[in-house]
Order: C-alpha cells, then sequence, then structure tokens
C-alpha cells in the first residue's frame, strides 16, 4: 500500500478542512438570506403562506441532508440543468440551513411580546415596517446565541456533501484510512479538527447568552 | 439516452425497506429515552454546585456536541473492543445515539432550568420540600414544558443523524436504501421512496411527542 | 407577491412533470462528444485499494486508474478523474456527469438492465481470510459465521450468492469499515480481495487474516449508459488490443501484484 507519513495525514486534512469551512460559510450565509425570507413568511397574516412555509420547513427538516443533496445535484442534472457539485451542495446546504435558521428565529420573534405588536400597529405601520423597526430589532437580541449555536450543526452537516464529489475533513479521513488502514490516528485527528473548529463557536454562542440573560 | 424511472424495480425490496424503517424506528425510540434520562441527569448534575460532576458533565456535553456523530459511532463500535468490551452493530448505533442525544438534551433541559424563577424554589424551600421534590416537581416538570419543542425537533434531528449508522452494516433505512442500489443500481428511485419514508417518520414522531406534551403538562396547567 | 408565487407554483409543475418524463439528457452520442471535447470523464473509486485508493498526495491511483488512462490513451483524449464511492458511482453515470465508470464493477442481470458492460478489464481475486485456528475451507463451513464484506463490491454479490442462509453476513460502506470489523474482533471472517488481504498482513496486526478459501473469480467491467453503442465498441476493442499486447497484463502486475490468470 501507500506511505502515508503521519505529517502527510496533517497535511491533508488540514486542506480538506478549507472545503469545510468553505462550504459552511456558504451555507450559513446563504441560510441566513434564505431563512430571513422564509421566516417572513411562516410569520405572514396570508394562511397559504405560512401553509406553504411550513411545508418547506417540514420537508428539509424532515428528511437526511443526505438525501437532499442527493437529489439535488443528481435530479436537476435528470431535468436537463448540469449544475456543477459546488453550485449543488451550495443550494442544497442553504436550503437546509434556511428551514433550521427560521424556526429558530420564529421562537425568538414570538418571544417578543405581543403588545409591541399591538403598539406598532396602532402606530400604522406596514407588516414589513413592523418587523423591520419593531420586532426583529427586538428578536435578534435572543436570536444570537442560538444561531451561533446552530452554525455548529452547519459545520458537521458539510460532511455530508461528499456524496457528490467535495474531499471536506471527514471524507478525506475516509480517503486517507482506506489507503493506511489506520483509522484511529486517522478519525482522531478529524474529531479534533472538528473540536478545534466547533468549539470556539460554541464558547461564543455561550458567552453571548450570558450576556443577554444578564442584560435581561 | 434517457433516464428511465423504474419503481417497480424496488418491488422485491419491500421487506427489506420495511425492516430498515423497523430498526430506525427502535434505534430512536431506545435513544430518545435513554438520551432524554440521561439529559434529566445532566441538567441536574449542572444546575448545583458538585465540584467533580459538574465540570465533567459539561466537558461530556462539549465533545459531543463538537465532534461529528459518525465518529463518535466509529470510536464505539471500532474502539471499545481494544478495552474488551465488544458491542454488537444494534448496542453500538443505539448507544452512540443515546450518549449524543444524552448531551444535547443535557444543554436543552439546563436552558430550561435555568429559566425557572429563583423565587420559585424558594418558595418551595419555604414549604419545606425536600431538594429532589423541588428538582422534579418546581423545576423540572415546568423546565421540560417550556423547552419541549426544542427537545422534540434534537429527537428528529437525532433519528435523521441514524442514517450513518449503516456505516457500521446497521442495518437501518439508509442500509437499506444502500444496500438496494448496489444490487439493482437505481439509486434515484430508491432514494426518492426513502427520503419519503424518512419525511413521514418525522412528521409523524413530531405529531407523537407533541401529542405527549400536552398529555405530560397541559393536566398540569390547571391541577 | 401572488403573481410571484403563481409563478413559482407553475415552474414547480413544470419541473414535477419534468421529472416524470424520460429525459433526454445525451442527445449527442457520447464517443462524438468525448473526442470533440478531447476529455475522458472517469468515474473511479478512491476508497478501495488495490483498484483506487489515494497516495500522500490525494490523488486516486490504482489499477482502475491506469485503466481509465489507458482508454484514454486510445480514444486519443485526456482523462479527467472524477473519485466516487459505491452510493454515488452510477448516478455521475446515468446523469451524464461521467462517460464511463471504472470503479470495480461486477455484473448481474439487474444492473445490466440500467447500463451496459464492456468486456471484462481485471480478474478478481477474492477470498475469504480469517484468522490462524479457525478451519473453513469452503462457502457451506460459514454457516453461523459473521462475515464482513463491502457492501456492492464483487466479493459481496459473489458471498452473497454462495453464503448459506445461516451464515451472518455484515455488509460495511468501504473497504476500511470491513477491514476494521475485521481487525477489532467485530467479524470471525472478512471476505476480500488477496492484495487487500496482504496488505494487512503487512501491516503485522494482532489478528492475521489468512486465506480460508477463494471465492468465484468473477471479473470487472467498464460501466457505460445504455445505448451507447458505438462507445462500447470502442472501449471493447481498446481491451482487446491491451489484452493482446500486454499492457493489461503489466496493470495486472503492478496492482495485483500476479500476471492476468491464463483463463481470462
Amino acid at each position: 500500500m501507500v506511505e502515508f507519513a503521519f505529517s502527510d495525514i496533517v497535511w491533508n486534512l488540514l486542506l480538506a478542512l478549507r472545503w469545510t469551512a468553505l462550504l459552511s460559510v456558504v451555507a450559513f450565509i446563504g441560510g441566513g438570506a434564505v431563512g430571513l425570507l422564509v421566516l417572513l413568511a411562516r410569520l405572514s397574516s396570508r394562511r397559504w403562506l405560512r401553509r406553504l412555509t411550513r411545508g418547506y420547513i417540514e420537508v428539509f427538516q424532515g428528511t437526511p441532508l443526505l438525501m437532499q443533496l442527493f437529489l439535488t445535484f443528481f435530479g436537476l442534472s435528470l431535468v436537463g440543468l448540469d449544475v456543477p457539485a459546488w453550485l449543488a451542495a451550495g443550494l442544497a446546504l442553504t436550503l437546509f440551513t434556511s428551514a433550521f435558521l427560521a424556526e429558530i428565529w420564529r421562537g425568538c420573534v414570538e418571544a417578543v411580546p405581543r403588545g409591541q405588536w399591538e403598539a406598532s400597529s396602532s402606530l400604522a405601520l406596514t407588516y414589513l415596517e413592523q418587523m423591520r423597526w419593531v420586532i426583529l430589532p427586538q428578536a435578534l437580541r435572543l436570536a444570537v446565541a442560538p444561531t451561533i449555536g446552530f452554525s455548529v450543526q452547519v459545520v458537521k452537516g458539510t460532511a455530508v456533501t461528499s456524496i457528490i464529489g467535495f474531499v471536506e475533513l471527514t471524507k478525506a479521513g475516509t480517503m486517507i484510512t482506506n489507503a493506511t488502514f489506520q483509522p484511529f490516528l486517522v478519525y482522531g485527528l478529524v474529531a479534533l479538527f472538528y473540536f478545534l473548529l466547533c468549539f470556539p463557536l460554541s464558547l461564543c454562542a455561550k458567552s453571548l447568552e450570558r450576556k443577554f440573560h444578564a442584560a435581561r | 439516452m434517457a433516464y428511465q424511472f423504474d419503481f417497480s424495480s424496488l418491488s422485491g425490496y419491500g421487506d427489506l425497506l420495511a425492516k430498515g424503517a423497523g430498526l430506525t424506528v427502535s434505534l430512536t425510540v431506545v435513544g430518545g429515552l435513554a438520551g432524554v434520562a440521561i439529559g434529566i441527569a445532566g441538567a441536574w448534575a449542572r444546575s448545583r454546585p458538585v465540584p467533580v460532576l459538574a465540570p465533567v458533565v459539561a466537558a461530556y456535553v462539549e465533545v459531543i456536541r463538537n465532534t461529528p456523530f459518525l465518529v463518535q459511532l466509529f470510536f464505539l463500535f471500532f474502539g471499545l473492543p481494544a478495552l474488551g468490551i465488544k458491542l454488537g452493530e444494534f448496542q453500538a448505533a443505539a448507544l452512540a445515539m443515546v450518549v449524543n442525544l444524552g448531551a444535547y438534551s443535557t444543554e436543552i433541559i439546563r436552558a430550561g432550568v435555568q429559566s425557572i424563577p429563583r423565587g420559585q424554589i424558594e418558595a418551595a424551600m419555604s414549604l419545606a420540600m425536600t431538594p429532589l421534590q423541588i428538582f422534579r416537581h418546581v423545576v423540572l416538570i415546568p423546565a421540560l414544558k417550556k423547552i419541549w419543542p426544542a427537545l422534540s425537533s434534537q429527537v428528529v434531528i437525532v433519528m435523521l443523524g441514524s442514517s450513518v449508522c449503516s456505516q457500521i452494516a446497521a442495518e437501518e433505512l439508509t442500509f437499506a436504501a444502500n444496500f438496494i442500489q448496489s444490487r439493482n443500481f437505481r439509486a434515484f428511485e430508491v432514494y426518492f421512496v426513502v427520503t419519503a419514508l424518512y419525511l413521514a417518520l418525522s412528521i409523524l414522531l413530531r405529531w407523537l411527542l407533541s401529542r405527549l406534551g400536552q398529555a405530560l403538562f397541559e393536566r398540569r396547567r390547571h391541577g | 407577491m401572488k403573481t410571484m408565487l403563481n409563478s413559482a407554483l407553475k415552474s414547480a409543475v413544470v419541473a414535477l412533470s419534468l421529472l416524470c418524463l424520460p429525459v433526454v439528457a445525451h442527445a449527442q452520442d457520447a464517443l462524438e462528444s468525448i473526442t470533440k471535447a478531447g476529455v475522458l470523464k472517469v468515474a473511479v473509486p478512491q476508497d478501495f485499494p488495490p483498484f483506487g485508493s489515494v497516495g500522500p498526495d490525494m490523488k486516486p491511483r490504482g489499477y482502475d486508474i491506469d485503466m481509465a488512462e489507458l482508454i484514454a490513451k486510445g480514444l486519443g483524449v485526456k482523462t479527467e478523474l472524477v473519485p466516487v464511492t459505491s452510493a454515488n458511482r452510477i448516478p455521475y453515470l446515468t446523469t451524464g456527469k461521467v462517460d464511463l465508470v471504472i470503479s470495480s464493477l461486477g455484473k448481474n442481470p439487474d444492473r445490466e438492465k440500467v447500463i451496459d458492460f464492456s468486456l471484462p478489464y481485471a480478474p478478481f481475486y477474492n477470498g475469504v481470510f480469517g484468522p490462524e485456528g479457525l478451519s473453513i475451507s469452503g462457502p457451506e463451513q460459514l454457516a453461523g459465521k459473521v462475515v464482513g464484506v463491502t457492501r456492492g463490491s464483487i466479493e459481496d454479490l459473489e458471498l452473497t450468492k454462495v453464503a448459506p442462509a445461516t451464515a451472518d453476513v455484515k455488509r460495511y460502506e468501504d473497504n476500511n469499515g470491513t477491514i476494521s470489523a475485521f481487525l477489532s474482533g467485530q467479524v470471525e471472517l472478512v471476505a476480500t480481495g488477496n492484495v487487500v488481504a496482504a496488505a494487512i498482513l503487512e501491516k503485522n496486526p494482532p489478528k492475521k487474516p489468512l486465506l480460508k478459501f477463494l471465492i468465484k473469480n468473477s471479473p470487472n467491467y467498464v460501466g457505460i449508459n445504455k445505448g451507447e453503442t458505438a462507445l462500447t465498441e470502442k472501449v471493447n476493442a481498446i481491451i482487446t488490443a491491451a489484452r493482446a499486447d500486454g499492457s493489461l497484463d503489466a496493470i495486472s502486475k503492478t496492482w495485483l501484484g500476479a500476471p492476468l490468470p491464463a483463463s481470462f
């Protein structure tokens, strides 16, 4: 078999870590933007719109991300849209993330006291104005910590993009183990790298949570 | 050349899919019950200033939450035998789910516990309730009620996460999918069906959990 | 807002109905478009040594990769290697993202309904391996035994055919899972290729996989989309020529450590 030095293993995992980080950032930014739209639709006064978004959230929260990726990448090809893997991965991760963020944020919006809605509507603000000036700024404070907390899930979720050809951290780990037959060393390092990526995010979410709790 | 869908190619595999779905459900039931139990114990341990226990629980929670489930699973299945503990694939998969959900539910339940106003506990103490009575009636039940939706979502996430257990040859739903498509090369058909099954399972699970929540907490509100 | 939704709904309906239609993904003849592009896109394994695994540069190498290069040379084009797993190698082909799958494919009637196969390009030396002291000499003795195998591989297909119903076959995602299961004692025996077992032996593990018996020698085929007759014929011609001029023999010696069997 092929000889991998310890430094080869670490270096290749670090190279793959870039994909994990990049995909996470794309998922998080895309998911945040789409999630905001989904949130607005989910809280709309129109019933059909609420139902539609509920279905959207149900589908993306209720099926494995792996299947979502598979069907996005290969399914789009079947209908004649040959999208590159990065686009399919970005799209699927964005949809997945947006469904979760919209639900997290909805909880935060609903935690804003009812009176705030009533007061702002008595000022003749439209729905979007109410959101923009009254509700979201208050909900945002509550949302920061769980949002960053969820980013950890996004980072780990990127592992399944290997089904459409990405060599990210987990996949690189699998490939190297299959060449070296040293699962403990390799997966130990993989776990360590995920931890180094995720733990600061978790810590950050925690300290923000404490800060906002204290402020309340 | 065109790809022709042929769902009839799955006809001989109904049993396998049903068995797979059955195993996914069993894993979820075991993982859910034991995981939430650990979560309650963990939240309790972290709610009091015990010198050793609290930091140990905190470390457990952080390690599990910040590493991938797959890696945890590999360590339990391939790693424990080195220590003389050999688990079959079902036991290893179930244990991994328990350990994983235990960490998340510790965090979720702890957040609920923290949201109980101090005054409630003081009032209960003045009624001469024992610490365990206070934890159970004054802290835990109201806390669980508050975080029930978050906990339910986490159970659904763990159910979907069980799909990676196919990697240690646990024959759950994703294993069935990959087995079938390795025989007949009909990945699309299989994945469509399996995705629909997962969706049905998670809608059902969410519904059951919300009914359970109502049964557990609604009556007490007036009682 | 309303019109936006209407158009969104409409496009959803269109998308769904497209799904149900037989879709024309490759209007052009595959061989023609390969020659025109000057590139042959090949799905190769990266988790299945010695047919395909990665070196320290993370580039795939192995029997299947050399085979891809050989066919590309025969077609007078360059290769573009697409690393795949057993779960996604066929969708890559059927959706036209690759032209060929050279990923240690075995043949069975169900598979032949979905894709076409070339002539065989590689022999496969499969055996059931186990620790010293376990006396097994044929498939019927697997009864009651726990055997690990890599899901969807040739040895999986063959083992499933010959193993008695009471044998407990555990199917892992890749070679690594199968090997780890053997080394950690999760399974008593493994069905795998000679070369893989030899590679484990080289590492001198506490548990040595020794050959118990050989499974039927079933070869590997190149996978091609259905109806691409021109491409299939060309690939077959290249394989036949490579068998005659010894270049296939050389690949076999490099990766399998043995020349092609005389019967091949």
